[in-house]
């Protein structure tokens, strides 16, 4: 099997941009911007365009291609030409044509990552514009605890080194990047309507980054490159799926969130009205409804695991991750003053139901005064934070600064799934 | 047995309650309940007439009630007698996993009035005859666990200890209460609305409904103001108690986790908000645990944890960066990055796993959790202190460590996990304070005594059979523990001290195969609440005075105690059966006894901190206890009578030498005497192996001629400055002196009394202070008025002395030479000093003995158990002298650097 998924973006940006007329950002299309006698070129000799996350779940690949030689649709082109125009009209930059590709592997399947990187032949650096020789030692940015882990593994199949960023810096690096550069990077959800979010890029600082992957890291955010990892909790995407597959024998995390999304929690999960004989806890605000304790009800029914539908199961174990999370966050963010709090990490990958449940912990325990927030291209920030890491040589400021003035239109919803 | 015309003293119980265990309540646990309501019933006077005051803890009958009463400003904790309040001694807290009941036996009133006592109060101008018709509240409260699921059983239980009809059997009262009358019990929980209905079917019983959390708090506030040694911190493995300032309790969060958990923020009493809470709790790890491991019980799946290893399951840091750490943010290699999340990357299913590990993963999920939101909340409204309850926790070391670990993590050591011996009481013991009158609020952690009767360490067992009803039958139970081979200990075997700590997220560094005994390492005993008990009033500083001497915490010196008490238990069961007349029935208590106590020392050696924290002193008063709750009241009854007889005899010699000295020489002599009379001490094996060697009077000569100075502590020249005078002044003599004595026999006949007599001589007041019950061969309060009668035989001095303090109002006439027109002398009394045991802890004495305290300007201090095992380093606001032989080997190196027989004479002078 290749790719979970592989989607690809056009011309560097990490935005899906199909219907957009008005041009977007992109990413890493001026790499050349100092000259050629810049060393940020010399350096690039040896760094190729891809970027990864090796999570304990999922592998993470992002990476660029060129656009010129390739017959993408029309829509491409369009943008490349638009692009042209807004460099044109701000700077003299040399735009590139290209896509940033987004890709994810089963960390358990690894092998599949590195058939899929040699296939595209990324590994030999997948630069078109780069004549750097193919003995030459390739280097790639990588973040996650993998890139520790499978470094050696990637140097005996690939040949390839795999240049540690830190985890932290890069999703930090890619939530920063994305909700500066990208219009309607940020949405809230709640009951079921999704609403986009205006960041203004001069009032994003501080924020809560929560980053949902297999464990949880929450983020104070303050700046570009100024963060803190404040706090964290071990329940995360990974114990969803971890339990989940324990109690339900799903395949895959993208089954059990399907699985989920059709039960009722009611089923297994003690609510307050089952304490309470059907009525409130009215003193102090709980209703009937609220969960008392999740998983509750099981210990009090002769039930085994087979007699309950899987569905049910699912349910009750995100709601109980969702609302878990969610509350972790909001204290959190109610300790550091925060109004914003943005989730994502690859739990979260659009699941209405994981994002539902998580906006209403939030809206709960801040009596409707914080709203939990997400990012559209949840699951990949840390590959795209490393792979943003190659513009550490001065790019990425001026790259972001001039997405800006460009942040009005409207994304759609479908490109969003295609993307990630 | 006990009639309906007879009275129960206040205390008068001679055994000890029985125990309800923490743990939800087996079958045989609830027998062993039974067993104690029965042996209540079965305890009244008749059976052990020849002890006045007995009970756990003595205390004092109504004359103690009436002196407390003459303290206006005192507020005592009163009960009115009426029925209803009576009825109203239980109270139910119905969760949605267990049911917890406390439920609340009370003692009656009864007048025991001896010439000692009535001339005691004379002489106080404490009226005699009853202030009041009603007793004041002292009682017990137990506790007691049942699942929910199984409610039957504990409407069950309600019905055969008549607990809705006022706890007590209905025809020992003089108002019968009909069955059909409507009783209101108090209830919280919300189990409270959902079985309403039955409890009014099946007991016609109405649940009064309390709000929960009100309840909790109410709980929670009482458990830490009154129980002393309530809270604790266990971090790594180690329990440690911690002494909570009754004024600088507030504010705190409580923690309760039950089914779910709710995060209370406590600002005083009833004033209290519930702040937060999650859904991820008890019933979270029960549910989820049942649905993976197929787990029966809680029990059962905290059991498992035990043995579990979470690395299989959970994904770690380090199995993410490859075994290495991410310093960066400070995560080791062995913090678990994702709960569970190994599961999603290994073609293994559920019955792959070993359901120890899914259960030990799961619950340090859910406790880390716990810990985590609950130290945010705390810190989001500055609160330093966190109480975690509620029947989650259980005792649980892991649980505990686990919840520590997190809070400790997250405020980077700046806020203090600490948990409550009574978790899992918290709503119920709140109900149960929502009555009113019950008297509670006013009670203080020196009226309170927690007993561990025998049926504590049972927990768990297996053995089922009918319910019982007295000792006879606690007994047969016991017996057929032995019949099955089942070794009496606590349910589960442990590894040593030190290994149980796992640091919360940290994955143990070695877990080895053993089990623990976590599920069950702390007990919940009996409370009995003894209002007349009171502290010290002449200890320097009450807040910081600490009764023992010896710090069981180490393990070396526990294990050496414990063996001591062990090699002991035979030859104490010899004298205890033969007290009683070496009977087939005295036997059977005997051995019955000696497993209860071979139980309890077993479990204590397991887990020192089982039953609260452990000193010396507990320990000691533990055997005693254990004695009398298989009726022996007075062990060592025949040997105190043969020594004190022997002794008496060879008094008047005695007090004819020392009369010739001349002052200095006499008090010296004196001080030789009280040492080396207190060579007598049955509870010191080296002195009781000196015994078979020769008589009581040989023993004692000898004894006092290896008496010489310089002892090995030695302020007997300060002592004597303050007696005589430095040169040819004269300093005033002491107005009062307490005397608190120690052994029968020699000792308070040839040491002691020639002391009192001296001081008499000399003007001072002498009060004797003595045990309320017999522990050892002590000699108690009851028996010295006949002592000092019969000394007084032969001693004009004590003779007046005793007369003006009332001790000879009947011996009176056996007085040949009428010497009535001598000038009143000063008085000789004698108080109890409100314990049985051979220790003494001054923070619990008799309202008596601190009635007379008052007055009184010297303290002497005599004897092994008083003097050195217990407060030796305690600081009096008046002149101490302790005075004690070391008769321990281990003892007199440890303490003083000295060896066996060493003596101690430690003159403190007020300062």
């Amino acid at each position: 099997m290749a790719a979970l998924e592989a989607a690809p973006v056009q011309l560097g940006t990490t935005e899906a941009q199909l219907d957009n007329d008005q041009g977007e950002a992109r990413i890493g299309s001026n790499f050349d911007e100092r000259g050629p006698d810049s060393s940020a070129i010399s350096s690039f000799d040896h760094i190729s365009p891809w970027a990864l996350d090796i999570g304990g779940s999922l592998i993470k690949l992002v990476y660029f291609s060129r656009e010129d030689n390739c017959s993408e649709n029309d829509a491409m082109k369009r943008i490349a030409k638009k692009e042209g125009e807004v460099s044109n009209c701000s700077k003299n930059y040399r735009v590139l044509d290209g896509k940033l590709y987004f890709a994810k592997f089963e960390t358990s399947k690894i092998n599949e990552c590195l058939d899929f990187i040699q296939s595209k032949q990324l590994h030999r650096s997948g630069c078109r514009f780069q004549e750097a020789p193919v003995n030459n030692n390739t280097i790639v940015k990588a973040t996650g605890g993998g890139a520790y882990k499978f470094a050696d593994l990637f140097k005996e199949k690939l040949g390839v080194s795999l240049d540690k960023e830190d985890e932290m810096d890069c999703l930090v690096a890619g939530a920063n990047f994305l909700l500066k550069a990208v219009p309607h990077e940020a949405f809230t959800y709640m009951d079921g309507q999704k609403e986009f979010v205006q960041i203004n890029p001069n009032d994003l600082f501080p924020y809560l980054l929560v980053n949902i992957g297999s464990g949880v890291s929450m983020i104070k955010v303050d700046g570009d490159g100024k963060y803190e990892r404040v706090s964290g909790t071990c329940v995360g995407g990974g114990t969803f799926w971890g339990l989940g597959r324990l109690l339900t024998n799903c395949k895959s995390f993208d089954e059990l969130l399907e699985l989920s999304h059709r039960g009722n929690n009611r089923v297994i999960d003690m609510l307050v009205g089952d304490i309470f004989g059907g009525m409130d806890y009215a003193k102090i605000g709980l209703s009937a409804t609220a969960i008392a304790s999740s998983f509750g009800k099981a210990i009090s029914e002769n039930k085994e695991l087979e007699d309950y539908r899987p569905e049910d199961v699912g349910r009750s174990l995100l709601r109980l991750i969702s609302n878990n999370i969610g509350q972790i966050a909001y204290l959190n963010a109610l300790l550091f003053g925060f109004k914003r709090i943005f989730f994502g990490g690859f739990f979260i990958r659009g699941h209405e139901d994981a994002m539902d449940t998580i906006s209403v912990a939030v809206q709960f325990w801040s009596k409707g005064e914080a709203k939990a927030m997400f990012l559209s291209h949840e699951g990949f920030l840390g590959a795209l934070g490393a792979f943003k890491s190659f513009e550490k040589h001065g790019l990425g400021n001026l790259m972001a600064h001039h997405l800006v003035e460009h942040s009005s239109m409207a994304l759609p919803h479908v490109e969003l799934n295609t993307l990630c | 047995m006990a009639g309906p015309a007879e009275n129960h003293v206040l205390g008068i119980n001679d055994t000890k309650e029985d125990t309800e265990e923490q743990t939800a309540i087996s079958e045989e646990e609830r027998n062993s309940a039974e067993t104690a309501e029965g042996r209540e019933k079965d305890m009244s006077p008749a059976s052990g007439s020849s002890i006045h005051r007995s009970g756990s803890r003595p205390q004092l009958d109504l004359s103690g009630a009436a002196i407390q009463g003459n303290f206006e400003e005192r507020d005592p904790a009163i009960l009115l007698p009426n029925q209803s309040d009576d009825i109203s001694h239980l109270a139910l807290d119905i969760g949605g996993s267990l049911i917890k009941l406390v439920y609340f036996s009370r003692h009656e009133d009864k007048r025991i009035e001896d010439k000692r006592k009535s001339s005691f109060k004379q002489r106080f101008g404490i009226p005699n005859g009853n202030r009041r018709s009603y007793p004041i509240l002292g009682g017990r409260l137990h506790f007691v666990k049942f699942e929910t699921s199984k409610i039957n059983e504990c409407l069950e239980f309600i019905k055969s200890k008549q607990l809705h009809r006022g706890g007590m059997n209905p025809r020992r009262w003089p108002v019968d209460i009909s069955p059909n009358e409507n009783v209101v019990v108090k209830a919280t929980g919300g189990g409270a609305y959902k079985f309403a209905d039955l409890f009014k079917e099946k007991l016609g019983v109405s649940l009064d409904k309390e709000d929960e959390m009100d309840c909790l708090v109410a709980g929670a506030n009482f458990l830490l103001k009154a129980i002393r040694h309530q809270a604790f911190t266990h971090m790594d493995g180690r329990k440690e108690f911690v002494l909570i300032d009754q004024n600088d309790l507030f504010p705190y969060l409580l923690v309760n986790i039950g089914s779910g958990v709710s995060m209370i923020k406590v600002d005083g009493d009833g004033n209290f908000q519930r702040v937060s809470g999650t859904n991820v709790g008890g019933g979270t790890y029960w549910g989820l645990g049942k649905l993976l491991t197929k787990c029966r019980s809680f029990d059962d799946l905290l059991e498992l944890s035990q043995r579990g290893d979470n690395r299989t399951i959970d994904m770690l840091v380090g199995d993410i960066y490859g075994g290495m750490e991410y310093s960066k943010i400070g995560l080791s290699a062995s913090t678990i990055a994702s709960s569970f999340g190994k599961a999603i990357s290994e073609n293994k299913e559920l019955k792959d796993y070993r359901p120890e590990d899914i259960s030990l993963s799961l619950l340090r999920m859910i406790s880390y959790n716990i810990g985590q939101i609950s130290y945010l909340n705390a810190l989001r409204f500055g609160l330093k202190r966190i109480f975690f309850g509620g029947f989650f926790i259980r005792g649980h070391a892991y649980t505990m460590d686990t919840i520590s670990f997190a809070v400790h993590f997250w405020s980077k050591g700046e806020a203090k996990a600490m948990f409550l011996r009574h978790e899992g009481f918290l709503g119920a013991l709140g109900a149960f304070m929502s009555y009113e009158k019950h008297g509670l609020d006013d009670l203080m952690v020196h009226q309170l005594v927690e007993r561990f009767p025998m049926g504590a360490p049972y927990v768990g067992g297996k053995i089922h059979g009918p319910p019982l009803g007295d000792l006879n039958e606690k007994i047969s139970w016991m017996e057929k523990f032995v019949q099955k081979g089942i070794e009496i200990t606590a349910p589960v075997p442990m590894t040593p001290l030190g290994t149980t700590g796992l640091g919360g997220f940290d994955v143990p560094s070695s877990r080895g195969d053993t089990l623990r005994s976590d599920a069950s390492n702390l007990n919940v005993g009996v409370l009995h609440l003894v209002p007349t008990l009171e502290v010290f009033p002449l200890l320097m500083d009450p807040k910081t005075y600490e009764p023992n001497t010896i710090d069981l915490s180490d393990h070396y010196e526990l294990e050496y105690w414990l063996t001591v008490l062990s090699e002991h238990l035979l030859d104490l069961v010899d004298k205890a059966v033969a007290s009683e007349g070496g009977t087939d029935d005295a036997k059977r208590r005997g051995d019955a006894f000696a497993r209860a106590f071979s139980a309890h020392l077993a479990r204590l050696r397991e887990e020192p901190a089982a039953y609260g924290k452990l000193g010396l002193a507990n320990l000691l008063e533990l055997r005693e206890e254990c004695l009398r709750e298989f009726q022996f009241t007075d062990a060592y009854r025949s040997i105190k009578q043969r020594e004190n007889e022997a002794s008496l005899a060879v008094l008047p010699d005695l007090l004819i030498e020392l009369d010739s000295m001349d002052e200095e020489a006499r008090l010296l002599t004196l001080i030789e005497g009280v040492l080396a009379a207190n060579i007598f001490d049955w509870g010191s094996r080296a002195c009781v192996e000196l015994y078979h060697k020769g008589t009581i009077i040989e023993i004692y000569r000898m004894s006092r001629k290896k008496m010489q100075r310089p002892w090995r502590v030695d302020d007997f020249d300060n002592f004597k400055e303050r007696m005589l005078g430095p040169g040819d002044k004269k300093l005033s003599p002491h107005k009062r002196a307490l005397l608190f004595v120690d052994n029968s026999g020699a000792d308070i006949v040839l040491g002691m009394l020639p002391l009192a007599r001296e001081l008499l001589r000399r003007g001072t007041e002498v009060v004797l202070v003595a045990n309320s019950l017999p522990a050892l061969n002590d000699v108690t309060a009851m028996e010295l008025p006949d002592i000092v009668a019969e000394a007084a035989k032969h001693c004009d001095i004590l003779r007046r002395a005793a007369e003006a303090g009332g001790l000879l109002v009947d011996a009176m006439v056996n007085i040949e030479d009428g010497l009535k027109e001598d000038s009143p002398s000063v008085p000789l009394m004698v108080v109890e000093n409100g314990c049985g045991s051979p220790c003494i802890d001054l923070r619990q004495v008799s309202s008596e003995l601190a009635t007379a305290a008052k007055g009184a300007d010297l303290i002497i201090l005599e004897g092994m158990g008083r003097a050195l095992h217990t407060n030796f380093n305690a600081q009096f606001k008046c002149d101490a002298l302790k005075l004690a032989m070391v008769k321990n080997q281990r003892l007199a190196e440890k303490l003083i650097k000295g060896n066996i027989y060493d003596c101690i004479c430690r003159y403190e002078p007020a300062s």
